[in-house]
């Protein structure tokens, strides 16, 4: 009898709340939940402590910086309105929004920035990941209360775009100093269109509609994210309906046919920051001859693997990056299959039918261990023994590769979210950078190093697409394909946009 | 008996044997003979992939993600799972019986030294003993089938010592030594036929699962070259495709299901056969 009295005051308690909240309700009318499958759990919600993409796909929707990227990868203002770049550009002045409020109530203000910044850059931001990607500000100075200048070391141009996410979130001075570091990490508070509410390690994080939100207020009342790592368990989720998007990188391409026959679900996708390589040890061995790079960059048919294995979701690359990049160039195109070229080129540099060449690669990787087979299938049609080795992800990563102890080729996948090149190409071909063991060119570090200090855009991607040229002129890689970011979608979500780096803000998603 | 068959012939005459042999003969026959039974494996070819099992005379079995027989497929695959599967087994067995017999038999410092030998073994996780291996020796298939021999024979050498330790306590143990039989002669012919009946029942539960662990080493980067087919990859390869090309991963799923369903019978009959005491005749 007790218990049927208590539900009895729970369900009276529960409805006083609804209608109190409803009362209060502001004119967004925010109704209905929408549940996301995220592959996992970063552990902290603090933006400086984390570079997984999947902080992002929730971080996006608690946290605003100070400017913002949405899918179209156009750059708009966000906490600030608008900005100047002055004195050759290492200051930049920010005028900010007023009127914003913390999901807690605190102001945001000059001081709100300054505090993120010397977070950023001191101590705690030291123990995280994301500080190095912040160097070049040297320091944040209040103008006023809505007016703040960022003093830089050195001009970046990419600093722009940095702002829009990870590290560069806004955090709440306040609430930090008042309730500590450790318990920001599991109680993030920020300014975005979503507040927290719960979060259970492991298993998911709930957040709510902020009414007090600036921009144009979420649609959703309710957001929960549930963490799923296994990719079948997420697909029979979305089929049943116990989660409505399935975010990457979940959904392996093998089961994306299971979606697109599913009347309920829709396969949403866009192209993605991930681009995959082979890259060649350039230093001995057949490979270290140009001529054999390149017959082993035309012997394999890119095109096919793509559409065969791929299912299509990737596009064919002609330098190592995809089409949204800064420093793409549309008109450089993959060089076409041509065996017989391969062949002839290969007897040229005297290398003999039945030579060997070893291939490293994430033993983890399913997908890319079928294109590598396929690969090697390719390269056994015109001579070349090729042996697959996969190695342990971490070892691969931190050992082999950067101790120049690869076979002739080893896998690269590579992406970051701000769909610069020199961020990929700076790593990849400068002397002496981790992820070059094997080559040293003056000519390509003069034209890296040149573009580093430009301010002005044009002339910057100039600079990077002929990289992107010479890299190519010179066979450094076999450049494979960009993968797509693969969502499934319930058809219940209306608004849906995938975005290309999982910076996903959910404001104007709606549920019937 | 509805015949009267010769007591030697009459052991084979139970079902356990004729079903097991039949199993386990059957798919070390196919495998062994795989040259000559099935066409090879053959190329890939991304024209063909993902073919239904049953619809083409040239696959049976259907084609993988990459255009490759699965029949075929299986049948070269089984070399490698067999191997692996049989030859960690047998290593381990070999080893940790002996280790399990002196320890447990002559006790004092060689009980000592074998048994911490153990604990430090049991004390490494597989995973850290498996990646120190990869950096030291290198992936292929001989480290494979060291390394499961390295990490499973304390599992036999502790069952076999926990079963000396009460055997070499009984009357017909005792009565023996009193007699003058020599030590040696005490354990291969009073004390190993009391013990072998759990061992074999051990060794068959850990073909199957060395089988798997194979495929699993892969991930780490232990395993072999991904081109060379084995049922444990290609149950891993085959996992993302369940829902829509159920095929790839259920044939070779059969195949080990065959193999260790016929080693268990073939050991449940084994064991009957080999206990001296008779007490599981019927």
């Amino acid at each position: 009898m007790s218990s049927m009295m208590s539900f009895k005051k729970i369900t009276v308690s529960a409805l006083g709340l609804l209608l109190v909240s409803g009362a209060l309700a502001s004119p967004v009318c925010a109704d209905g939940r929408l549940t996301v499958s995220s592959p996992q759990d970063p552990g902290s919600w603090d933006p400086v402590d984390t570079f997984l993409i999947n902080w992002a796909s929730v971080g996006t929707n608690l946290f605003d910086g100070l400017t913002y990227r949405g899918p179209d990868m156009k750059l708009v203002p966000a906490l600030a309105t608008s900005w100047d770049v002055l004195d050759d550009g290492t200051r930049i002045r920010f005028k900010l929004r007023q009127g914003v409020t913390f999901h807690d109530g605190e102001p945001f203000d000059a001081e709100a920035v300054k505090f993120t910044f010397d977070r950023l850059l001191g101590e705690e931001g030291a123990k995280g990941p994301q500080q190095s990607n912040y160097t070049a500000i040297e320091r944040v100075e209040v103008i006023d209360d809505n007016t703040v200048d960022f003093h830089l070391r050195a001009p970046d141009p990419v600093l722009l775009t940095k702002l829009a996410g990870y590290g560069a979130m806004i955090v709440p001075p306040q609430y930090i100093k008042e309730h500590g570091e450790t318990y920001f990490n599991t109680h993030p508070v920020g300014t975005g269109p979503f507040q927290f509410v719960s979060y259970e390690p492991k298993v998911g994080i709930k957040l709510k509609a902020y009414q007090g939100f600036w921009g144009d207020g979420p649609k959703l009342s309710e957001l929960d994210y549930r963490f799923i790592s296994e990719p079948s368990t997420a697909v029979a989720e979305l089929q049943s309906g116990g989660v409505d998007v399935v975010i990457p990188p979940t959904i392996p391409i093998a089961m994306i046919p299971t979606i697109e026959e599913d009347d309920n679900l829709d396969l949403v996708t866009t192209s993605g920051p991930t681009v995959y390589a082979l890259r060649f040890n350039t230093a001995e061995g057949i490979t270290a001859d140009e001529r054999v790079r390149k017959a082993l960059i035309i012997a394999v048919d890119r095109r096919s693997i793509v559409d065969g294995i791929l299912g299509g979701q990737a596009q064919v690359i002609a330098s190592f990056q995809g089409e949204r990049s800064f420093g793409f160039d549309p008109d450089m195109q993959p060089l076409p299959y041509d065996p017989d070229k391969a062949k002839q080129l290969l007897e040229e540099a005297g290398v003999s039918p039945g030579a060997q060449v070893q291939i490293d690669i994430r033993g983890n990787d399913a997908t890319f261990t079928e294109v590598t087979q396929a690969i090697s299938a390719y390269l056994s049609m015109v001579g070349i023994t090729a042996s697959i080795h996969p190695v342990e992800t971490n070892t691969l990563l931190n050992d082999i590769i950067p101790q120049g102890k690869t076979g002739a080729m080893f896998q690269q996948s590579w992406g970051g979210w701000t769909f610069d090149f020199d961020n990929t190409a700076y790593a990849m071909y400068h002397s002496g950078q981790k992820w070059n063991p094997y080559d040293s060119d003056p000519k390509m570090d003069e034209l890296l190093e040149s573009q580093r200090s430009l301010t002005d855009p044009a002339e910057r991607e100039r600079i990077l697409q002929q990289i992107a040229h010479y890299a190519a002129d010179r066979a450094l890689e076999m450049p494979l394909y960009s993968l797509n970011a693969i969502y499934g979608v319930n058809k219940r979500v209306k608004h849906f946009v995938p975005a290309p780096d999982n910076r996903m803000r959910l404001n104007d998603v709606e549920v019937e | 008996m509805a015949f009267a068959a010769p007591p030697r012939l009459r052991r084979f005459a139970s079902l356990e044997f004729v079903l097991g042999f039949l199993l386990l003969g059957g798919v070390v026959f196919c495998v062994v003979f795989s040259a000559w039974l099935f066409a090879p494996p053959g190329q890939i070819s991304l024209s063909t992939r993902l073919l239904m099992p049953f619809q083409d005379a040239a696959h049976l079995f259907g084609t993988d993600a990459l255009g490759r027989d699965v029949l075929a497929r299986v049948a070269v695959g089984g070399w490698i799972s067999l191997k692996v599967g049989f030859l960690s087994v047998m290593g381990s067995v070999v080893f940790g019986v002996v280790m399990g017999l002196v320890s447990g038999y002559y006790r004092g410092i060689w009980d000592m030294i074998v048994m911490r030998c153990a604990d430090i073994q049991l004390a490494l996780p597989f995973i850290l003993l498996a990646i120190t291996f990869v950096a030291i020796l290198g992936g292929s298939l001989t480290n494979t089938i060291t390394l499961l021999i390295v990490s499973q024979w304390v599992q036999y050498a502790r069952l076999v010592r926990g079963s000396v330790l009460t055997l070499r306590e009984r009357e017909f143990i005792l009565s023996a030594r009193a007699i003058g039989v020599k030590n040696g002669a005490i354990i291969l012919r009073h004390i190993l036929p009391n013990l072998m009946g759990p061992v074999v029942v051990l060794m068959t539960l850990n073909v199957a699962n060395n089988i798997l662990l194979e495929s699993s080493l892969t991930f780490l980067g232990l395993g072999i070259d991904p081109t060379i087919p084995s049922w444990g990859g290609m149950l891993a390869e085959g996992r993302t495709y369940l829902q829509t090309a159920w095929w790839i991963s259920v044939f070779p799923g059969l195949a080990i299901l065959c193999t260790v369903l016929g080693l268990n019978l073939l050991g449940d009959w084994l064991r009957d056969l080999l206990d001296p005491t008779g007490r599981t005749n019927r």
